[in-house]
């Protein structure tokens, strides 16, 4: 998956359990930038009758570098305070919930929003509310109005939203994760060839996430000959924790430590060792240059010529040839140089930092390429990411080859590193597609209508 | 800019307690010669100790003993606390408590070195004391 239950540790926490990042240029309001982090993964709607939350005892940081240092210069931070209304009966809600302040809503979360920016510390908003879970048409009767009273306007032009919504990553993760399959291509997948080519089936479909977004002025993240920013998003947890039985709640105390990670997706899923990705969540990107070698060296770059034999005869020769792959590095760590690729760029530097890195100026594309910049649409992936990118296959693409000759303009990608995908001839049809506005995540799935 | 996760996480890294720093004065703190010492790595303290995560404030007994590091660490420099102050990323924004009114957690990571740490807030203090790590490893039987 892109994040979801990709370290050992952090899967056995889903609500600190960072599963996408999202930074773009607003469509809609191209003078702000909106940044979306997920939490809370694979969620099944109708995962009641304690539906899902963020954690209360939870540090939710959403980071800005302007400056290519690979440190958080901008900091949005965003802590919960969940209160039932009623704690004697066992319902989740007592009735329709018509808004956010109908007293049939029993299990309310709320949150405080703050920035840490040049070693001060400013309160944002307090007490905003999220919506509930998408429970079902008795409960919910109009959800789509409830979650637009969950967005919030703040003072400076911000705009928040944290709650429940659908999921738009989409992966073939019951295949991909057996051996490496790519249905469309299984035919040729080395232990299973015997079987034919089939379609891709999109195991995310029709599960939620908890998301939590900001959209802020442009304006006010970005500093003067510094257009490209770096965003990601981490969770914090305090260090010392005890179970209070007499309570029957965890005791928290000491300093806030972090304990997930996320900026471009599959970095810590696919590029880092399982040996070391309890780690990776915990550092910081500018302490990414020991994980380097990882991306240069990729691990699934010397899978796929095993896994299809035959396919794959120019990757295997240069992963054989031990060259480095400066074109992986650059996409990951560095941000593409000038130069590269004619006119783009989302260079932050020489710091080595596992970053989102989104080139402001660049404006939002009329027409959007799910494929990004190696789809010609440089408003995409890895220029920040959108909700529509597909990072999977133009990842999966990257890997394979497509776009080493950025670097090495005499090396000739195998065929089928341009096709190569999860899901052939298109991606799959959402059933909660993003919207056209704040927060750009579609509406929730219900519980009602898609029971399992 | 200092004030966020990132930075903390190198903060935590500069005291990572799998490389202490020997700033606290072991003749001084140490009762090598008190009941229960933890001298040896077979004793019921140091086997106790070197897995305990003790509640503080939330246990009857282990409070006064919480309390006590607490004001031990402030009150005697033989301790040699490391005090650090909350994560810079994050003053008390949500009304969180002085560090002596929550809950407070004691962590006798070593008992036969005395090495203790003590969360209480936002906050964690570091100290090196073998004479309250062994009390604390005997109030746990």
């Amino acid at each position: 998956m892109s994040s979801h239950r990709e370290a050992p540790e952090i899967s056995k926490d889903p609500v600190a359990d960072s599963t996408d990042v999202y930074a773009f240029v607003s469509p809609d309001k191209p003078s702000t930038v909106t940044l979306i982090a997920n939490y809370v993964p694979l969620q099944l709607p109708s995962g009641g009758p304690n539906f899902y939350e963020f954690g209360d005892d939870v540090l939710y940081e959403i980071h800005i570098d302007n400056n290519g240092d690979g440190q958080a210069e901008i900091s949005y931070q965003f802590s919960f305070t969940t209160t039932v209304r009623d704690p004697g009966t066992f319902l989740y809600n007592t009735g329709p919930i018509d808004s956010l302040t109908s007293p049939n809503w029993n299990r309310v979360q709320s949150y405080d929003v703050a920035v840490v920016s040049g070693g001060s510390y400013s309160t944002l908003g307090t007490g905003l509310l999220c919506p509930p879970c998408n429970i079902g048409p008795l409960s919910t009767p109009d959800y789509t109005a409830l979650a637009g009273q969950a967005v919030h306007s703040l003072a400076g032009g911000i705009t928040v939203f944290a709650g429940q919504r659908a999921e738009e990553f989409y992966v073939d993760l019951g295949s991909i994760f057996d051996l490496g399959n790519l249905r469309p291509f299984q035919n040729l997948h080395a232990p299973t060839g015997l079987l034919s080519a089939m379609a891709g089936v999109n195991a995310t479909n029709n599960l939620n996430v908890h998301s939590i977004a900001i959209q802020v002025p442009l304006s006010s993240v970005t500093i003067s000959g510094h257009p490209t920013i770096g965003v990601w998003t981490t969770a914090s947890r305090q260090k010392a924790r005890v179970y209070d039985a007499d309570m029957g709640e965890y005791v928290n105390a000491g300093p806030f430590v972090q304990v997930s990670r996320l900026g471009n997706p599959l970095f810590n899923e696919v590029i880092v060792p399982l040996g070391k990705k309890d780690l990776w969540n915990s550092l910081p990107p500018n302490d990414d240059k020991q994980f380097a070698s990882y991306v240069t060296q990729p691990g699934l770059a010397a899978l796929l010529p095993v896994l299809y034999p035959g396919v794959f005869p120019n990757l295997a020769a240069l992963v054989a040839s031990g060259k480095p792959r400066a074109d992986l590095e650059a996409i990951l760590l560095t941000g593409i140089p000038t130069g590269i690729v004619p006119g783009f760029t989302n260079f932050t530097g020489s710091v080595l930092a596992d970053m989102l890195r989104l080139n402001t100026t660049i404006k939002p594309t009329a027409k959007p390429n799910i494929l990004g910049l190696i789809g010609g649409d440089p408003a995409g992936f890895p220029n920040g990411r959108r909700v529509i990118d597909d990072v999977v296959t133009i990842e999966l693409r990257a890997i394979a080859g497509v776009t080493y000759p950025l670097v090495v303009p005499s090396y000739k990608p195998d065929a089928a590193a341009g096709e190569i995908s999860d899901f052939v001839p298109a991606p799959p049809a959402i059933g909660s597609p993003p919207i056209s506005m704040f927060p750009y995540l579609g509406v929730p799935y219900s519980g009602y209508n898609e029971p399992s | 800019m200092p004030s966020h996760g990132a930075k903390r996480a190198s903060a935590e890294r500069a005291v990572d307690p799998r490389t202490p720093a020997e700033s606290g004065s072991p003749g001084a703190a140490g009762s090598s010669g008190s009941p229960g010492a933890a001298g040896s790595s077979g004793s019921p303290g140091f086997r106790l100790s070197r897995r305990s995560l003790l509640q503080g404030a939330a246990t009857a007994g282990a409070a006064g003993l919480a309390a006590t590091a607490l004001g031990a660490a402030t009150a005697s420099p033989a301790l040699a606390a490391t005090n650090r102050p909350s994560a810079a990323g994050r003053p008390q924004s949500r009304g969180e408590a002085p560090a002596s009114s929550g809950p407070i957690v004691v962590h006798v990571r070593n008992a036969k070195s005395g090495d203790i740490e003590v969360f209480s807030g936002t906050s964690q203090n570091r100290l090196r004391d073998k004479d309250l790590a062994n009390r604390i490893a005997r109030a746990i039987g």
